[in-house]
């Protein structure tokens, strides 16, 4: 708890008060901080010993109109987690690589790119990941309707009615004899 | 006339090299691999976007579908994510016999991995074996969860059910049965020259190239670096079992697949101390109405080692009764698309499958 503590307090001193940082879990932590100072903060922790980034997620908060962006740093001396988080704008979505910190982002940055529709300036492979000839809006975006989509491209035989339909009993002959 | 420069390959989608659906394109000169590139794409099913769509209850029986060979580290990590968020406790018991269910996936996960390292150099009587011990982990989970691949067990608050009569002196017999065939693997196996000479010095990966690259798990161990997620982050009742983290340090096949027969050792030995220590109780605790159950706003990333590497999930929720967001970290994720691309080039032609699998890479956790 102590290590964590320490590190913590070093990014306030470091980065000030637009780094907003608190415990979360046990061995967790979380960072705020403002998009111009993601790159320069990414960096000083990656000289503090935390060199394992263990994914970069993206949570639409399409209420508020932002991206937020998390980059989940592991340290194995530390054995401390911190989840680096930013804020960005969700119409107009572009960040610069991190790829000259981690290079291990480009796969990352590819598929956010092509999930969420995020501009990531500098990343020198952002071609499809999983899609093909894909031409609708970014899949993972929260307005973006699977059932709607698979609707529209391929069509939908929808059985429901003809297998639920009640038909009155049809009685043979007279009072139902024969 | 025209000189050709190179031979264009391809492996995939549907390959022995690979398991499950996942292509490499490769460029050769001679028989030397120059060019290496990944294509995913084959199995994308959209989990996280379905899960979106789904009350917390109901996305159990959908997580394990992400990872085919070890489904159990999905539920796990679905169920903690979630039990952390809601504050959920878990029965001791249910801690035991959890770890009992993943160490076992473990074995046959590593089992699977033996069968496909040998297939991929032609040690077609391994196979055989590998996958019928195998098979008698199956048949554990069978007579335990119902299911054989997908179990569809650990749910968030705690197991299913409690084991059945008489299931820990089976689970005895079976490791008994595995420990026993060891010495049969490492004769026909492990110390056979064949294998020997075809995976030493083949495809290096050192220490500081896999930390950088974000290499997890045995693969990571298997070039020295001494890590292992149950002792650096621990989870359920690991701190209290007794077990080594072995470590070989080549960081080439060899290493790589000894790796895992040494951890295949500590395996047994946790399940075997798994069973005598489970104590008595309830497996579950009670869970609120699924369809009223509200999560606050608040997120975590939980992390466990599964058989490939580091498995995480990263659950956020907005407090409704859905969540907003399950982003998995499959350990394959690295090791199969800029890991490989990288490490393959400079390969002999036919060690490129047994360096993927080697690297156990499994497209299905890539993709989700």
């Amino acid at each position: 708890m102590n290590g964590e503590m320490e590190i913590l307090e070093k990014v306030k001193k470091a980065f000030g008060e637009k780094a907003e940082t608190a415990p979360k879990w046990e061995r967790q932590s979380e960072i705020k901080v403002p998009l111009e100072l993601l790159h320069p903060l990414l960096g000083y922790l990656r000289a503090q010993g935390f060199g394992h980034l263990a994914m970069i997620s993206c949570v639409d908060w399409i209420e508020e109109g932002e991206f937020e962006l998390v980059y989940h740093l592991w340290s194995y001396e530390k054995r401390l987690h911190l989840l680096v988080k930013t804020r960005i704008d969700r119409e107009n979505p572009t960040v610069e690589t991190i790829i000259p910190i981690f290079r291990i982002a480009e796969t990352y940055e590819r598929e956010l790119h092509e999930m969420f529709g995020i501009d990531f300036p500098g990343n020198p492979n952002l071609t499809p990941l999983f899609l093909e000839d894909w031409d609708g809006s970014p899949p993972m975006r929260r307005d973006f309707d699977t059932r709607k989509y698979v609707e529209e491209k391929y069509g939908m035989i929808d059985l429901t009615k003809e297998l639920w339909k009640r038909e009155e009993p049809v009685l043979e002959g007279e009072n139902g004899e024969d | 006339m025209e000189r050709i420069e190179h031979f264009e390959y391809f492996i995939g989608p549907q390959h022995p090299g690979v398991t499950g659906n996942m292509s490499y394109h490769l460029w050769a000169r001679g028989d030397e691999i120059v060019k290496i590139v990944s294509s995913v794409g084959y199995l994308h099913r959209g989990f996280e976007k379905l899960m979106e769509y789904r009350f917390w209850i109901q996305n159990v029986p959908m997580v394990p579908r992400i990872c085919v060979p070890e489904p159990d580290v999905n539920e796990i990590l679905y169920a903690m994510g979630v039990e952390r968020l809601a504050g959920l406790e878990v029965p001791e018991r249910a801690q035991y016999i959890r770890v009992l269910v993943l160490e076992l996936a473990r074995l046959s996960a590593y089992l699977f991995y033996f069968a496909g390292v040998a297939g991929a150099l032609g040690l077609y009587t391994i196979p055989q074996w590998a996958i019928g011990d195998r098979d008698y982990i199956l048949d554990l989970f069978e007579e335990l969860t119902g299911g054989r691949v997908y179990h569809i067990f650990i749910t968030p608050g705690g197991v299913r059910r409690d084991l059945p009569p008489g299931f820990k002196e089976k689970v005895r017999k079976v490791l008994k049965h595995l420990k026993d065939r060891l010495s049969d693997y490492d004769r026909l196996y492990f110390d056979n020259a064949l294998f020997i000479k075809r995976t030493k010095g083949v495809a290096v990966m050192t220490k500081e190239y896999a930390l950088e690259m974000g290499v997890t798990g045995p693969n990571l161990r298997a070039t020295g670096f001494r890590y292992d997620v149950r002792r650096g982050d621990p989870y359920l009742v690991y701190p209290k079992l007794e077990f080594d983290i072995p470590v070989t340090g080549g960081g080439d096949n060899y290493s790589r697949v000894m790796q895992r027969r040494l951890e295949f050792e500590e395996s047994i030995r946790i399940i075997e101390q798994v069973l005598d220590m489970m104590p008595e109780g309830p497996v579950i605790t009670k869970l609120p109405n699924p369809f009223r159950w509200k999560i606050e706003k608040n997120d975590v990333y939980v992390r466990v080692e599964s058989s490939k590497g580091e498995f995480g999930y990263y659950v956020v929720s907005d407090g409704s009764e859905k969540p907003r967001r399950i982003h998995v970290r499959g350990p394959s994720y690295t090791h199969g698309i800029q890991v490989a691309q990288e490490m393959a080039v400079g390969l002999r032609i036919a060690d490129v499958p047994v360096f993927l699998f080697s690297m156990d890479v499994c497209p299905p956790d890539i993709e989700r």
